[in-house]
This record gives structure tokens, sequence and C-alpha cells, in this order.
């Protein structure tokens, strides 16, 4: 008999935490809550550049633009859902907001489907999890993470080897042999658009974009980091779904943000289920996952416990 | 050497597979995917050939089996790739319904 891979959702299948019929309902596509939730982001980037548009001859800009780019990095969760086909039931408008969101936060859409794939295939194993973040040995390492140095210089040296043509061991693990030009070409435009964006601002002397986008992005990323550490960091470094990943209950405008990527355990159960359906799955899987109730604070203040902990038995 | 002629096989009954959705059926050594769609019945294998997940857990729309492992995407018509990762055709059979039965040609 031919025999398909383990997986978190046969699992869940096969222990009855999850019946099929139920996962059917989960997993039924529209496009209705993709658009109403896009059209309310579109709303909110609104309020958020006409804040720093106010603000634009006082200090006050620059909390303007932390309030943007705290909504500017949260494009990586729209982007994430993209990824899985998971925010639009057309299959063309995720791939097309996918894109889009990739080149607001220099995030080439292709490559991060196939790094996420293997995210997904070996959850927080290490050496075989490209997305893994180890859980930092030191308070130092825990804030050199958070203020997302590390992060950009991973990003732009990605970038560049990627347009210049190379894939370095571990993205070769997981890039297909026939997508890897691919690749190369998305690179190459990415940076080809953003060199096109300075020169334009250079010949009409306007620089509004740095104002309202590039500055934004990077004072905001460490949110993101923040938020991204709390999906698997301090976690076990394990196979076992139900315990290497964190759920966070957070309030409503936080789960709008990240597009209810806070039901972390629960997409990685079934990552085809919709984000919209996320918290009603969240209700059917809460038992048999790991929930942070005391949300993002509260999955901090236990990183930091391990680290304090890990520091201390060192230094015994 | 000998080639086997391809004959057509029983697979499972209509009345027996999910509407509009795909059915897990056990073939011998083989697990097939029997879909029901708007223009027909159709049959692959059922594991991607990216992953190695069981399409049969996954979601099924129209003409379009969807990995539940990494969402890759096929056309369950000709086999084609539709979306990443899925890069190469899966296998189809050749299918047909006969005296309420569907089968296919293998």
């Amino acid at each position: 008999m031919s025999k398909a891979i383990v997986t978190p959702l046969t699992q869940a299948l096969a222990e009855g935490k999850l019946t099929r019929e139920e996962l059917k309902g989960f997993m039924q596509r529209s496009n209705g809550p993709g658009l109403r939730h896009l059209a309310l982001w579109i709303l909110t980037l609104a309020c958020t550049t006409t804040l720093i548009t106010l603000a634009w001859d006082s200090w006050l800009i620059w909390p303007a633009m932390f309030v943007q780019g705290v909504v500017l990095v949260h494009h990586f969760s729209l982007q994430h859902e993209c990824v899985h086909y998971t925010v639009f039931r057309t299959r063309w408008l995720n791939d097309l907001v996918g894109l889009l969101c990739g080149v607001i936060i220099i995030l080439p859409h292709r490559f991060f489907r196939y790094e996420h794939c293997d995210h997904h295939t070996y959850t927080q194993l290490e050496g075989e999890d490209p997305e893994l973040i180890p859980l930092p040995e030191s308070l130092g390492q825990y804030v050199l993470y958070l203020s997302a140095l590390p992060y950009w210089r991973g990003i732009f040296t990605q970038v560049i080897r990627h347009a210049l043509g190379h894939l370095n061991e571990v993205e070769l693990q997981f890039v297909p042999k026939e997508e890897q030009g691919a690749v190369f070409w998305d690179a190459r435009r990415l940076l080809a658009f953003y060199a096109a964006v300075f020169v334009g601002m250079a010949m009409t002397g306007w620089w509004g974009l740095v104002w309202y986008w590039i500055i934004p992005l990077f004072l905001g990323e460490p949110v993101m980091r923040f938020v991204r550490m709390t999906e698997h960091v301090g976690r076990p470094t394990i196979a076992q779904m139900s315990e290497n990943t964190r759920t966070i209950l957070a309030p409503k405008p936080i789960s709008f943000l990240c597009w209810n990527m806070n039901y972390h355990a629960e997409h990685h159960y079934v990552a085809s289920v919709p984000f919209h359906a996320l918290p009603r799955l969240h209700e059917k899987l809460k038992d048999h996952i790991y929930v942070e109730k005391g949300g993002y604070l509260a999955a901090h203040r236990d990183i930091l416990r391990q680290i304090m902990s890990r520091q201390n038995q060192v230094e015994a | 050497m000998a080639v086997r002629e391809k004959t057509w096989r029983d697979v499972i009954a209509v009345s027996e597979l999910e509407s509009n959705w795909v059915t897990r059926v056990e073939m011998g050594p083989r697990l097939i995917a029997v879909y029901d769609t708007p223009s027909g019945v159709y049959a692959s294998l059922a594991l991607c050939n990216h992953g190695g997940a069981d399409m049969c857990d996954g979601y099924f729309d129209g003409h379009v089996i969807e990995c539940p492992l990494h969402q890759g995407a096929f056309d369950v018509r000709d086999g084609r790739p539709v979306a990443a990762p899925a890069t190469k055709p899966m296998r189809v059979f050749e299918t047909r319904v006969a005296d309420g039965m569907v089968q296919i040609r293998m």
C-alpha cells in the first residue's frame, strides 16, 4: 500500500480530534471575508498615512511613522495567508496580493512560498526547518533579534544572492531545480523596481515614499520580530504539533492586524483552513494544542524565563 | 516482453462518492483519489508528487485539488499543476462511469 506521509492533519483525523466532515466545513472558502478584511486594511493604511501627513512638520512624524510601520510589517501576515491560498477563494487573487505584499516588505513571494513549505514539513526540527528561530542564548541576543538588524541583514543578503544567481545549501534543498531561474529573476525584478522608485524620487525631487514607506518599514519591523518570536521560540524542538507551536489569544485589533495568525497551532494543524475560520477551528482544537492565554507579553515572559534559566545553568 | 493491456476496473459505486468533493479509495497497493466535479468524475493517484501528503484530505474546488500540506494544486482533469509548490503533473487515470460504478483504466 502506498503510504501518505504523516502530517499534523492526518494525526488529528486519526486521533479523532477532527472529523472529515468538520474538516470539509472548516476548509470552505469564499472571497467575501478576505475582500472585507482587505477593504478595512486599506482604510487603516489610509488613516496611518494621513497621520504622517498631519505630523509632517513636527517631531510627531516619528510616532506616526512607527504606527504606519506596524501596519506595513503586518503585510507579512497577509502574504503568509496568500502563500497558503487561504485569503481568497479565487486563486490568482492570492497570488497577486501576496506578490504586492512581498514588494512592500521586501520578501519575494515565490521564494517565501518554497521556504515556508519546508517550515510546515519540518516545523521546529533543528537543521531542517529553514524558518526556525533558535531560543536566544542570552538577553543580549534576545534584544539583538528584536532589533530586526539580523533579520534585515539576512533579507538583503538573500535577495542580492538570488539576483546574482546563487542559492545557498539550505535553499537548494527546498527550491526545485525548475524554479531556481524564476527565483533569481524575481529578485532581479524586485531590485530593479526599488531602483526605479529611487530614481523616480530623485528625478521628481519628491522623497515622500521614504517617509511613508521605507522609514516606517524599518521602524515597524521589531514589532513583527516580537510577534514572530512567539510562534515557536521556547517551545520544544520536536515534531509534535501539540507541543512545538504556540497559539496566542489576542484582542480583536491584533488578530485583525495579523490576519488571525495568532491561532498559529491551528494553522499548522490544518494549513488549508482560511484565515477567517481559524477562530472556529480554535474552539475545536483548543484542548489539543498549546495555548498562551496571557497574550504576546506572557509569551515573551515565558521566553525570557527560559533564557535566564539557561544562562543561570551555564553560569552555575 | 509482453505488454499487459490496460483494462477497465471498478473503483467505487457512484452513490458512495462524496458529492462535489474528493473520495479516497484503496485499490490493492494504490491509494486512488476520485473526484466528483461539475463536468463528471475523474481519478488520480492520491499522494501528492511534491511532499507525499494524502490529497484526499485537501481542499477541493470545482476541478482543482489542493494538497493539505503545502497547498500545491492540480487540475484533476489532466493532472496539470496549477499552483506552486506543485511543478510536475500528477498521474491521472482514464475514468468512466458504467453500471453505477466509477471505473478507471489501468
